[in-house]
């Protein structure tokens, strides 16, 4: 067993999982963001419906000059405002996916490096304070994975979202609320809390 | 003829290009005011709306699925059953658009002064008015143009503010009620060339970097 290996790779370690729990702040707070975003495109969507639905020169607004059309691009404007915003949060969540990806890659690329001085038998031993590294890099993939998926549909989500569709507009705050997905929100913070002493134990 | 040379430059301005600065600063925060009163009204519009529209549903369900009839004011029970609630709401609303009435009587008399200026330097100087301009480039008959447009813009806007406020309560269908929450909220009469004449008038007469 090589102890100089492992205490390379364990700072390594220590160093990915610091990022990501960072990241991790950062994720959720655009994720915060978004929601308020993505529910006030809904709510835009519900008003362009409802413009559309009714019969304006029949109602009591009927004597108001190119009163719809007026709104309607007022609403369009808005519609694409809030596009705009959401396009620029989703390039958040972009960052913080490169910024996970280049870490692991860091931390698996030094594994490869030294793997020749790390046995498996010192891979999977652990002790009180520290899991062992096969848990920390699997948990490092998950976790990479799990930024990859998220960012690809959200973005996926938003690409397919125009102004002149009102039906998928409408659908937006739904589909983006089903996207989310707690249990690998969770599987992160679990694994953040495993190697809470880990990463004291600097 | 001092005033005429650029007095925009000099410290302290006087008569008509003093009456001009100070109304283009007054159209400034006038607007900012009606601004913040309809952020007010549109939340007290709102409540107004889900107020009427919950208790349509309890009421009747099939009013909110139908939504096709589209009378402007369905003389339903329900809707003039006094409601001291939906009542209070609705007088907030009225004192809104009290308030923006009377902003908009001071944009008024802002056109008007503006129309004295122009009258009296058509008798100071003749048809063509003064030489050289009082600020930058605009004649003073550009800034009762400019002037009586917003005018224009925001007496539209509180004349539909007006109709909401009528109507609003008293709609059963809830896509007008949408089509009004969102009139309300959008102020569709207020489009990106009012908020250009106001950034010019304010260029124009130096409250902001050209």
């Amino acid at each position: 067993m090589s102890q100089p290996a492992v205490l390379k790779l364990h700072q390594e370690l220590r160093k990915c999982f610091q990022n990501i729990k960072e990241n991790q702040t950062v994720w959720r707070g655009v994720l915060d963001e978004c929601s308020s975003l993505v529910s006030s495109l809904g709510n835009l969507a519900e008003q362009l419906r409802a413009l559309k639905r009714t019969e304006i020169e029949k109602t009591p607004l009927g004597t108001f000059p190119n009163l719809p059309e007026l709104l309607q691009y007022k609403l369009l404007n808005a519609i694409d405002t809030v596009l705009n915003q959401l396009r620029e949060k989703v390039n958040a969540f972009g960052s913080v996916r490169d910024s996970v990806i280049k870490h692991v890659c860091a931390v698996f690329k030094m594994y490869e490096q030294n793997s020749d001085s790390l046995p498996i038998s010192t891979c999977v031993a652990r002790c009180a304070l520290s899991p062992s590294i096969s848990d920390m890099l699997e948990w490092l993939q998950d976790t990479e994975r799990y930024y990859r998926i998220q960012y690809m549909q959200r973005k996926n989500l938003l690409q397919i979202l125009k102004p002149d569709d009102l039906t998928l507009l409408e659908s937006a705050p739904k589909r983006w609320l089903s996207l989310a997905s707690p249990d690998g929100e969770e599987r992160i913070s679990d694994a953040l809390c495993q190697v809470s002493f880990f990463l004291e134990s600097d | 003829m001092d005033e005429a040379t650029s007095p925009a430059r000099k410290g302290n301005l006087t008569g008509s290009a003093r009456k001009l600065k100070d109304n283009a600063a007054d159209w400034h925060n006038l607007i900012l005011k009606w601004e913040r009163l309809s952020d007010e009204g549109s939340t007290i519009a709102t409540k107004i709306v889900n107020f009427r529209l919950s208790k349509e549903s309890v009421k009747d369900p099939e009013v909110i699925m139908e939504g096709n009839s589209l009378s402007g004011a369905p003389a339903e029970k329900s809707a003039y059953e006094s409601n001291p609630e939906l009542e209070e709401e609705c007088i907030k609303l009225q004192n809104v658009v009290e308030r923006m009435a009377h902003i908009l009587s001071k944009m008024e008399k802002m056109v008007s002064a503006e129309r004295g200026i122009c009258k009296l330097e058509a008798f100071q100087y003749g048809e063509k008015g003064r030489p050289t301009p009082l600020f930058q480039t605009w004649s003073t008959q550009q800034f009762v143009e400019v002037s009586s447009k917003l005018y224009e813009v925001y007496k539209q806007e509180l004349a539909l503010k007006r109709t909401i406020l009528r109507e609003v309560a008293h709609t059963a269908n809830p896509d007008l009620c949408m089509v009004y929450l969102s009139c309300w909220l959008h102020q569709p009469y207020i489009q990106d060339n009012t908020k250009i004449l106001l950034e010019s008038l304010l260029m124009e007469t130096g409250h902001k970097a050209v």
